[in-house]
C-alpha cells in the first residue's frame, strides 16, 4: 500500500466493520488480479471504490458479493463470515451487479414481487413495497412493458430498486451511473442518499469520479490488484498534500481526479501521430 | 467502380466474419468445456453422417429401381420425405438448430446483400440441411447409376432443390419468429392454428365415412392430391427428372424455370424479414405508446403454491410467465397433440391403416414420452432462458435447490397440463383412454420424469448455454448437452421398453406398472440425491455459470 494509504488516521474508528477483508485473493492462473487486498468499510459509510480499467475492482466486489470465490483470504460482512455464512450475508446485502441481473421477459412489477420473493418478504409486504419503488423510480407509467424493452436508464433503476426491495444493511453497486442520463441518475442518487441517511453503508465502483466526490465519504483505490489507498477523501487529500507539497497548480484544494492521478500515476500514454483520424 | 469497390468491400467483410467465427470456435479449445464441447460436436456429426449416409443409400438404390424401371416420376415419392423433413425437422428438434444473432453486424457498414449473404450461410449450417443435402446427392447418385446421361441434368435440378429448401426452413423460421415476437400477432397465430387443429381433426371422420367405398375414396383423394403436388418443389423437380428422362428438354426446362422461380419467390419473402432486420427491427412485446400514461393497476400478489417455499412458488411463477411470452417455446410444447391428430387421422382400424389407428391405447403413453423429449429441451438448460439473471440466483439468499425445485415443479406442471390434452386428444379421436394405459403412462413417467430431471439439473450446472425463448433458433443446448441427452434418453427408453417386453413375454401387463413403480423409487432417490448437491455444484461452477449465461 503507498503512504496515502499509511497516513496515521487511515484506519476507521469502529470496530465492527460493515465489510472487511484480510488478504483478499484471486488469481486467475498466473494473473493475480486481486492480491493481499485489506479492505475495512465502517457501518454508514458511503465508500467509493477506485481504479483504473482491468485494476481489479470488479473482481473485488464479485468475490464481496459471492459471484466469485476468493483463490485465499477472508471476507467478512458485518461481523460474518462470508464463506460460513453465505445465505446469512446474502440476506443483509443488496447488489446491482455490472450485468443488472434482470429477467428480461418479465414486466418491472413481475420482476420486483419475484426478487421480493426470494428474499423471503411475504406477499403483502412484497406488492407494497414492489408498488412504491416502482413509484419513487418512475418506472410505474408503462407496467406491461418488458424489462428488455426498457431503456438502459430504466434497467439500472429497475435493478437498483430489486436490490433495495428487501431492506439490505450493506448494498454493493458496480458502475451504478454508468450509461444513465441525468434524470434517471438524480433518480439514482435521490435512493442512495436516503440508504445513506437511514443507517445503510454503501460499496461503489465508478468510474465517474466526480459522482464519487459528490456523494462518498470515504475511498479506496486499487491498483493492478493490490490497494494502493484508503480513507476518508480529507484524509487523502492530506496524504496526496503531504506527499507533493506546492504540486497543485489551479488554488483550491486536491479533486478527487488529481488524487487518483497522482496515486495510480496517471502518466498520459506518449501522443501517437493517428494522422489517418484527420 | 463504386460496385466494384462495394464487392471488394463485402468480400472482406464476410472473409472477416468467418475469421472471427473461427477465432471464436478456435478459443473455445483453449478450456475443458471447450474440448468437451468439440468431442461432443464430432460425436453428434458422426451420427449425422451416419443417418445421412445410411439414408443416401436407401435412396440412391430406390432412385435407381425407379428409373431402371422407367418410373422417373415415381421420384416424387422420394422427394416428398426429403422436403418434410427438411422443413419439419427444425421445428421437431430446436435443441439442434440454430440461428446466429445478427444484430451485432447491424453497426458494421455491411450492405444488404451481403448481410443477406451471411444469414443465409449461418442459417445453412443445420442438421436438417447437412441430412437432405446428403440424401439428395444419394438420389443424384442413383439416378446417375441407373442412365449415366441422366446424371448433370439431375445434378442441376436437385440442386436447385435444395436451394428452394435452405430457404424456404429459412423464410418459415423468420415468419413464425416474426409472428410469434409480438402478443398481437402471437394471438392470431394461435388462433389460425387452433383452427388448423380442427380442421385436421375433421379429416379423419370424413376418411373414415368415405373409407367404406372401396377404394374409391382413395382413388378420388390420389386424383385430387397429385395434381397438387406436382406443382409443389418436390413434384416439379421430379417432373423435370421425369421430363428428362423422356428426352424432353423444354419440359424439363419449364420445370427447372419453376423450381428456379419458387427459390426467387421464397427469397423474395424472406428478404421482407430480414430488409426489416437490416433495418434494425426490435420485436418489442409492448404496444405503441399511448398519449396518456396506462392506468396504473395495483401491483398483484405473488403465487403461493401449497407445499412450496416462497422462493420456489416465485420461480415457478417466473416460469410460467416466461413462458407465456414465449411463442415458439410453447409451439414447440404442442407438437405432440399435433402429431397425435395427425397419427390418429385416417380411416377404419386394418393393414392399410396408421400406427395409432391400429394400436389407439398407445397414443396416450406415445404422446407423453413425446411430451417428455420435448420438454427435456427446457430440463436440460434450465437456466439457459434466465441469461444474465443467473447473477440474481448467485447473489441472493434462496438456495439452489429451491430454485430448481421450482423449475422442475414448473416443468412437470407443464407435463401435466400436455398430459391432460393427450387425454382430451385420445378420447376425441378414438376412446377415454382405458385405466390400463393411463396406469401404464402414469407409472412410466413417475420413472422417466425424475430421472431426466436429476440429469437435468446436473446438465443446466455443468454445461449451461444461454438460449432465447423468444426466437425460433436459439434454444440450442450446449452440443455436450445434446450428447448427454442421447445417452439418457437411449437408458430411459431401453430400461422402459425392456420392461414392457418382459411384461408382454410372460402375459402380464401388470408387471410393468409393477416394474415402473418399482424404477420410479430408485429414480426419486436419484432425483433427491442429486438435489441435494445442487447448492455445492452451483456454488463450486458459479464463474462458469456467470460467464457461459451473462455473455
Amino acid at each position: 500500500m503507498s503512504d496515502v494509504a499509511q497516513m496515521p488516521g487511515n484506519q476507521n474508528s469502529g470496530n465492527a466493520a460493515a465489510i472487511s477483508t484480510e488478504k483478499l485473493t484471486r488469481r486467475f492462473g498466473d494473473l493475480v488480479a486481486v492480491n493481499d487486498v485489506n479492505l475495512r468499510v465502517a457501518p454508514g459509510q458511503f465508500f467509493g471504490f477506485l481504479g483504473p480499467n482491468g485494476a481489479g475492482k470488479s473482481t473485488t466486489i464479485k468475490m464481496l458479493t459471492g459471484l466469485l470465490a476468493p483463490t485465499s483470504g477472508r471476507i467478512e460482512i458485518l461481523g460474518l463470515d462470508f464463506g460460513d455464512r453465505t445465505t446469512d450475508v446474502k440476506r443483509q446485502i443488496g447488489v446491482v451487479p455490472e450485468g443488472l441481473a434482470l429477467f428480461g421477459r418479465l414486466t418491472g412489477a413481475e420482476y420486483l414481487t419475484f426478487v421480493g420473493r426470494m428474499y423471503g418478504l411475504d406477499r403483502e409486504t412484497t406488492a407494497k413495497r414492489t408498488a412504491e419503488l416502482l413509484e419513487f423510480m418512475q418506472l410505474a407509467n408503462e407496467p406491461r412493458k418488458l424489462v428488455t424493452d426498457y431503456s438502459h436508464g430504466m434497467q439500472k433503476k429497475l435493478a437498483l430498486a430489486a436490490a433495495v426491495i428487501h431492506g439490505p444493511k450493506i448494498l454493493f453497486l458496480d458502475e451504478p451511473f454508468e450509461g444513465v442520463d441525468a434524470i434517471a441518475a438524480g433518480t439514482l442518487k435521490s435512493m442512495l442518499q436516503r440508504m445513506i441517511a437511514r443507517g445503510a453503508t454503501i460499496f461503489l465502483t465508478s468510474h465517474v469520479l466526480e459522482i464519487v466526490e459528490r456523494l462518498c465519504s470515504h475511498v479506496a483505490i486499487i491498483d493492478r490488484g493490490t490497494l494502493v489507498a484508503q480513507g476518508s477523501l480529507e484524509e487523502l487529500r492530506a496524504g496526496v498534500a503531504a506527499q507533493a507539497p506546492g504540486a497543485l497548480e489551479s488554488e483550491g484544494k486536491w479533486t478527487l481526479e488529481d488524487i487518483f492521478l497522482r496515486t495510480v500515476g496517471g502518466a498520459r500514454s506518449p501522443e501517437q501521430e493517428l494522422s489517418w483520424l484527420g | 467502380m463504386a460496385g466494384i469497390a462495394a464487392s471488394r468491400e463485402s468480400r472482406g467483410q464476410l472473409a472477416a466474419i468467418a475469421r472471427v467465427r473461427w477465432q471464436v470456435f478456435t478459443h473455445s479449445l483453449r478450456s475443458k468445456r471447450g474440448t468437451l464441447e468439440l468431442f461432443s460436436r464430432i460425436v453428434i456429426g458422426v451420427v449425422i453422417t451416419c443417418g445421412g449416409l445410411g439414408g443416401a443409400v436407401l435412396l440412391g438404390v430406390a432412385a435407381w429401381y425407379f428409373v431402371s424401371n422407367a418410373k422417373p416420376e415415381a421420384l416424387a415419392l422420394l422427394l416428398w420425405p426429403v422436403f418434410l423433413f427438411w422443413q419439419l425437422f427444425p421445428v421437431m428438434a430446436t435443441a439442434l438448430s440454430e440461428s446466429i444473432d445478427s444484430s451485432n453486424l447491424l453497426r458494421f457498414p455491411l450492405s444488404y446483400p451481403a448481410y443477406v449473404l451471411v444469414r443465409i450461410v449461418y442459417g445453412a449450417l443445420d442438421p436438417a440441411t447437412v441430412l437432405g443435402t446428403f440424401w439428395l446427392v444419394g438420389i443424384t447418385l442413383g439416378i446417375g447409376w441407373a442412365r449415366p446421361s441422366l446424371m448433370p441434368w439431375a445434378a442441376i435440378v436437385l440442386l436447385v432443390f435444395a436451394v428452394v429448401n435452405m430457404l424456404l426452413t429459412q423464410m418459415i423460421f423468420a415468419w413464425v419468429d416474426r409472428w410469434l415476437g409480438q402478443r398481437r400477432t402471437r394471438e392470431i397465430f394461435a388462433v389460425l392454428f387452433f383452427l388448423a387443429m380442427i380442421s385436421l381433426q375433421l379429416v379423419g371422420p370424413v376418411l373414415s365415412r368415405y373409407g367404406d367405398r372401396s377404394n374409391a375414396a382413395i382413388h378420388w383423394a390420389g386424383r385430387f392430391a397429385n395434381p397438387v403436388q406436382a406443382v409443389l418443389p418436390p413434384g416439379i423437380a421430379a417432373g423435370a427428372l421425369a421430363s428428362k428422362a423422356a428426352s424432353q428438354t423444354s419440359h424439363y426446362s419449364v420445370f427447372l424455370g419453376a423450381l428456379v422461380l419458387y427459390a426467387i419467390v421464397i427469397l423474395r419473402i424472406l428478404s421482407v424479414r430480414l430488409r426489416a432486420q437490416f433495418r434494425g427491427e426490435n420485436l418489442s412485446e409492448v404496444p405503441g405508446r399511448s398519449a396518456e400514461p396506462d392506468s396504473r393497476p395495483s401491483v398483484r400478489l405473488a403465487w403461493s403454491i401449497p407445499g412450496l417455499s416462497r422462493e420456489s412458488s416465485a420461480v415457478v411463477e417466473k416460469e410460467f410467465r416466461y413462458l407465456s411470452r414465449s411463442g415458439p417455446v410453447l409451439l414447440t410444447l404442442v407438437t405432440p397433440i399435433v402429431m397425435l391428430f395427425v397419427f390418429g387421422l385416417g380411416g377404419r382400424a386394418g393393414r392399410d391403416a396408421g400406427f395409432l389407428q391400429n394400436w389407439p391405447e398407445l397414443g396416450l403413453p406415445v404422446g407423453a414420452a413425446y411430451s417428455l423429449l420435448l420438454l427435456t429441451n427446457l430440463i436440460y438448460n434450465n437456466f439457459g432462458p434466465d441469461a444474465g439473471g443467473i447473477q440474481f440466483f448467485l447473489v441472493s439468499p434462496a438456495s439452489f435447490r429451491s430454485v430448481m425445485v421450482g423449475k422442475n415443479v414448473a416443468h412437470m406442471g407443464i407435463l401435466a397440463l400436455e398430459l391432460v390434452a393427450l387425454c382430451i386428444g385420445v378420447s376425441l379421436l378414438f376412446h377415454p383412454p382405458t385405466a390400463a394405459a393411463l396406469l401404464l403412462t402414469l407409472s412410466g413417467l413417475l420413472f422417466a420424469a425424475p430421472v431426466n430431471l436429476a440429469a437435468g439439473n446436473l446438465l443446466s450446472l455443468y454445461s449451461p448455454k444461454k438460449t432465447e425463448f423468444g426466437t425460433f433458433g436459439r434454444q440450442r443446448a450446449s452440443q455436450t448437452t445434446v450428447l448427454a441427452s442421447f445417452a439418457i434418453q437411449g437408458l430411459v427408453f431401453g430400461v422402459a421398453a425392456l420392461t414392457l417386453l418382459t411384461a408382454r413375454h410372460y402375459g402380464r401387463r401388470w408387471l410393468s406398472v409393477v416394474a415402473f413403480f418399482a424404477l420410479a423409487v430408485i429414480a426419486f432417490a436419484m432425483y433427491f440425491f442429486v438435489l441435494t448437491r445442487v447448492d455445492r455444484v452451483a456454488a463450486r461452477r458459479r464463474e462458469v455459470l456467470a460467464t457461459e449465461l451473462c455473455q
